[in-house]
């Protein structure tokens, strides 16, 4: 069953066919989001990320390969009415906050009266209500980000596309701009989100993937990249912190790690000691380690 | 078609400003023409004065139509733009749009203004009116033509291109001889350099409608090259 967004085996280079600064900006890229997701696109400067979004926007064509935005090819005019862009450094129109709204709404088709409706409920979730009449060339960064969010929210899409959407906000504006996903996604939309700020990505995505120098190295549900299946941390009690070289004492408890194919044998000498073994879990690492990890492997192939 | 209306009314807008300045650079030609009222015109003065507004229209035009893509571009506007229900061919509609009603409204007030300086030296006005329409079939060949050659071109490069795409009959005998009543926009450039107030002046339709049908083949060939465009490049 196709995916809300589909990439099928998509390279796209930059450059002349025949120079030699040619670039390989995504390469053999393959990808599905299911309906209903928050997915997480996370890749160092220059993986491949914006170029992924721009080609499913219809902004550029792939070099080879092909992919499908809500059941139609990539670059349907049409298709584009049921979803909503948000681009890294928004730049909009010199008008008020209000009628800019309405314009971006109107090239979607919509009607003047809903319109009316939605631009006030959208100003009012980004949180932007009073400022409706103001000219967003007198708004801060973090402003502009939020009416650049509210012009992507305008149509009620089913689907998200966003890049970089907290680049330009303060950490309160955030925490809003985190609310106002979830409670989009809790609406029913699916979510597509390109971002550095892995904490975030860690705490609302369900699914992301990975983009390191073109190719996806890892896609996968953020609970699986989380736990680690090659160290488990042990707990336990009255057993000596120095018999395992890195534990730590908590209360009355001593707390360690060991690789997986240590665990048995570390569990054995806590009973051979006359220990009690409280607990044995996989380490939860962050979704940074995780992502250092993986990148810093692709910098060594 | 109300999404390009829609798109036409912003880029007109956008650029009010120029807009009406060179709408003030017409009414002040005019006053100094007509020696601010103060004075009978010259005919000679007047035939120069339609003589250059006509040119003026259509030069701006062309400056208009080809900076229209890339400064959307450069200002990066244009992705939020064209990642809404809108194709690239009604987007470049909008951009004619949206020229050639600049180009309208300039060539109205420069016959309004035409109009004032032969009543005020007694010539007969009847080809002003006529010359405004092919100055709007002039101005709307210009358009199309500058924004083809900008699809793929910087904004400078397109213009040049395309003044040297409407002077080649004129410095290729055998177009001239033979192709230039075709050619896209010399037959009414022609015309215009040759506006009197004799009555051997009589205004060529056929250029016009050609013209007309011309700039709907450059749009054509503009949406196709467009249409492969990566938008999303930056430009310089």
């Amino acid at each position: 069953m196709p995916g809300i967004l589909d990439y099928t085996h998509v390279t796209k280079d930059y450059g002349k066919p025949w120079s030699r600064q040619r670039v390989r900006a995504l390469d053999d890229f393959s990808l599905s989001l299911e309906r209903g997701e928050i997915f997480g696109f996370l890749g160092p400067n220059g993986a491949g990320k914006t170029t992924a979004i721009h080609l499913a926007l219809g902004f550029m064509r792939p070099s080879s390969g092909a992919g499908q935005l809500l059941g139609s090819p990539f670059g349907d005019a049409k298709t584009r009415a049921r979803i909503g862009f948000l681009a890294e450094n928004v730049a909009l129109y010199h008008r008020p906050a209000a009628k800019l709204l309405r314009f971006y709404g109107a090239l979607n088709g919509m009607r003047p009266a809903r319109l009316r409706m939605r631009s006030r409920e959208v100003l009012r979730q980004v949180e932007l209500e009073r400022e409706a009449d103001r000219n967003v060339a007198k708004f801060s960064r973090g402003m502009q980000q939020r009416v650049g969010l509210a012009q992507a929210l305008i149509n009620d899409p089913e689907l998200l596309i966003l890049d970089e959407p907290t680049s330009a906000l303060d950490p309160l504006a955030r925490v809003a701009m985190r609310e106002l996903l979830l409670e989009a996604n809790r609406a029913g939309k699916t979510i597509f989100l390109s971002s550095h700020l892995l904490s975030e990505i860690e705490l609302i995505c369900h699914r992301v993937a990975i983009l390191h120098r073109g190719r996806l190295i890892k896609v996968g549900r953020t609970e699986d990249l989380l736990v680690s299946r090659d160290r488990y941390e042990i707990v336990a009690r009255g057993a000596p912190a120095e018999i395992f070289a890195g534990s730590r004492i908590e209360g009355d408890r001593l707390v360690f790690t060991v690789p997986a194919s240590r665990q048995r044998d570390a569990l054995q000498r806590i009973w051979a000691i006359g220990g009690e073994v409280l607990s044995v879990n996989p380490v939860r690492r962050t979704l940074e380690d995780v992502f250092l990890e993986l990148t810093g492997k692709g910098d060594n192939s | 078609m109300i999404p390009s209306l829609l798109i036409a009314v912003n880029f007109l807008r956008q650029h009010r400003w120029p807009v009406i300045l060179l709408f003030g650079y017409i009414l002040l030609t005019a006053a100094a023409t007509g020696e601010f009222g103060r004075g009978r015109p010259v005919p000679v003065d007047i035939v120069f004065f339609v003589e250059q507004q006509a040119i003026f229209i259509c030069l701006f035009s062309a400056f208009l139509a080809a900076d229209a893509i890339h400064g959307e571009r450069k200002s990066r506007r244009i992705l939020l733009l064209l990642s809404k229900a809108i194709s690239r061919a009604e987007y470049l509609l909008a951009i004619m749009l949206a020229v050639w009603t600049v180009a309208m409204i300039y060539a109205i007030l420069s016959a309004v203004c035409s109009v004032w300086l032969t009543a005020r030296s007694m010539l007969p006005g009847d080809g002003l009116w006529p010359m405004m329409f092919l100055v709007m079939a002039g101005a709307l060949i210009a358009a199309s033509v500058a924004m083809f050659f900008s699809t793929f071109l910087n904004p400078y490069l397109a213009t040049a291109c395309t003044l040297a795409f409407f002077c080649v009959p004129a410095a290729l005998p055998a177009i001239r001889h033979h192709g230039a009543a075709w050619w896209p926009g010399y037959p009414l450039l022609a015309q215009f350099l040759d506006f009197g107030f004799r009555s051997g002046w009589t205004p060529n339709w056929v250029a016009a409608m050609a013209a007309l049908v011309e700039s709907g083949v450059f749009w054509c060939l503009a949406v196709a090259v467009f249409n492969r465009k990566d938008i999303a490049v930056p430009v310089e």
